[in-house]
């Protein structure tokens, strides 16, 4: 039987994160992949409802605070240098790196922003 | 909107773009969070990382430091286990993209800081469709029974003994072996009456248990004490010569409950385990017995001053009150099949009919958190009136 540990540093070393719920999928707009792009402006209006802005649409959302919180775990594999004494593998390992007790949901349609609208002269 | 590895957004690029959107800064909240995806961001699909659903107190665990441990066959289905729970570990897939964002707040978090930012720049970590799902389960324990009855200890002199090819497990190895968490495992060691010989965890053989158990009662009835009242250091003096005093102290806290009295140590002896104990030596013997020869030598063969009862037996024998003359026979819950469906065909071959009274014991460990007898019968059977009585019944044929 396999035993995965999944350790945690504690509160002081556990950050906090946010989950962002969207529909569908983001597709990269170049072929290099989605590292290092832009997503979108996130802004808040002073109800707190989020605002997103992605590409040319809109997205209107709300904060749900999650009543199962989750965490993120980052799966650590033994190198050579993770050996015991007695050269035994200490095994593949969960490590615990952040909290998360909110989530940013965006569920309706995005909304289309029209640029270029020409003005009447 | 920009090409691979962009430069950071300003505020001025920010505003720009409220513009086109025609939305009123005056209507937001100062900061805005400008998302990018990390340098290293990448889908859960890669097996890197993933996210794990948690109930609160589990949540509140890990916060303080504690560990969470996986425990799985290649062909068992995967479990998470705290230090006291036993979960079932699903993968939930969900039809939304998920993004993890480190450095994110929320309005109630930026309302909550002296100075608000007008930007920030958070990187996405990465994303997921789907999440580890958890569901508290049975801790799955017939294997520790099974593990320990590879070797049951027998007395020091026993031949066994000697033999170092016996299988022995350690706590550690238990931990290795059992898909439960390490206070449920603690307690059905308890439950088990097993004890630590030579740093290995041990089941008495039953005939040895039983050995112990008469040497104690018999000098408890020499002695006149009550049953209440036990001293610890009279009898490991009086039966130390015959048995090692470990396992003399072992068996008076298997069937009684120490306490202090003035500085010394006492057993008060717990009257309906030993009745327990006492029937389950006369049953093991044969298949049957006639019920009411069976309640006599039963009364017969305890210390005297005990009470037998036959609810006492519950979980190990079962009586049958339609067969003539009435009889009774041994059947230990621990004997039957772990799982749900398997249990209930078990128990449907062996009897059709069951009422609740004689079925209760024998499912009693079957039920859940939340979970209650009527439920997994109603689940698992079909119910009838018989001579106004109700009683189940298999739902399906039994080859």
């Amino acid at each position: 039987m396999v035993q995965i540990v999944i350790s945690s540093p504690g509160a002081g070393g556990l950050a906090e994160w946010v989950l962002m719920e969207l529909q569908g999928e983001i597709e990269a707009r170049y072929s290099t992949g989605l590292a290092g792009n832009h997503l979108g402006d996130l802004h808040y209006t002073t109800e707190g409802t989020p605002v997103l802005i992605v590409g040319h649409h809109i997205l209107y959302g709300k904060i749900v605070h999650l009543e199962k919180p989750f965490v993120v775990l980052v799966k650590h594999t033994p190198g050579e240098k993770d050996c015991d004494e007695l050269g035994g593998e200490t095994g593949t390992r969960y490590l615990v790196t952040a909290l998360i007790k909110n989530k940013i949901l965006f569920k309706t349609r995005p909304k289309p922003i029209i640029t270029n609208v020409p003005k009447k002269v | 909107m920009s090409g691979p590895s962009a430069a950071m957004r300003t505020r001025e690029e920010v505003d720009a773009t409220l513009q086109i959107a025609k939305l009123n800064p005056a209507e937001l909240l100062p900061t805005v969070h400008c998302l990018r995806f990390g340098p290293g961001a990448s889908g859960a699909a890669g097996g890197d990382f993933c996210l794990l659903e948690l109930e609160p107190a589990l949540c509140q665990q890990l916060e303080a430091g504690h560990s969470l441990v996986i425990r799985g066959d290649k062909e068992e289905q995967a479990v998470l286990c705290s230090k006291d729970k036993t979960y079932d570990l699903k993968i939930a897939d969900t039809s939304n993209m998920l993004l993890f964002i480190p450095g994110c707040k929320t309005p109630d978090q930026l309302k909550m800081e002296e100075t608000q930012p007008d930007i920030v720049h958070p990187e996405i970590f990465g994303f997921s469709n789907n999440y580890w799902e958890l569901r508290r389960c049975r801790p799955k324990l017939k294997k520790l029974r099974k593990l320990l009855m590879e070797n049951t200890y027998e007395g020091p002199d026993s031949q066994k003994e000697e033999d170092s090819n016996c299988s022995k497990y350690t706590t550690e190895d238990l931990l290795e072996q059992i898909q439960a968490s390490q206070e449920e495992i603690m307690t059905q060691l308890e439950v088990l009456n097993a004890c630590v010989i030579g740093g290995y965890w041990r089941i008495l053989d039953f005939d040895y248990e039983m050995k112990l158990l008469n040497h104690v009662t018999q000098l408890v009835d020499s002695e006149s004490w009550s049953f209440n009242k036990v001293p610890l250091n009279i009898c490991l003096q009086e039966l130390g010569p015959l048995e090692p005093e470990e396992m003399i102290e072992h068996c008076l806290k298997c069937y009684g409950k120490k306490y202090v009295d003035e500085g010394e140590i006492y057993f008060e002896l717990n009257e309906d385990k030993i009745c327990r104990a006492t029937a389950q030596m006369l049953l093991q013997n044969a298949v049957k017995f006639n019920l009411a020869e069976f309640q006599e030598v039963w009364q017969q063969s305890v210390p005297e001053g005990m009470t037998t009862r036959l609810d006492q037996l519950k979980g190990l024998a079962l009586v049958d009150r339609n067969s003539r003359p009435e009889i009774i026979f041994l059947l230990k819950v621990d004997d039957l099949p772990e799982g749900n469906q398997e249990r209930f065909n078990s128990l449907f071959s062996l009897r059709e009919r069951w009422t609740e009274e004689d079925i209760a014991p024998y499912i009693q460990d079957l039920c859940g958190e939340k979970q209650t007898i009527g439920a997994l019968l109603t689940k698992y059977s079909r119910s009838s009136m018989q001579n106004g009585v109700k009683v189940y019944n298999s739902r399906r044929l039994i080859s």
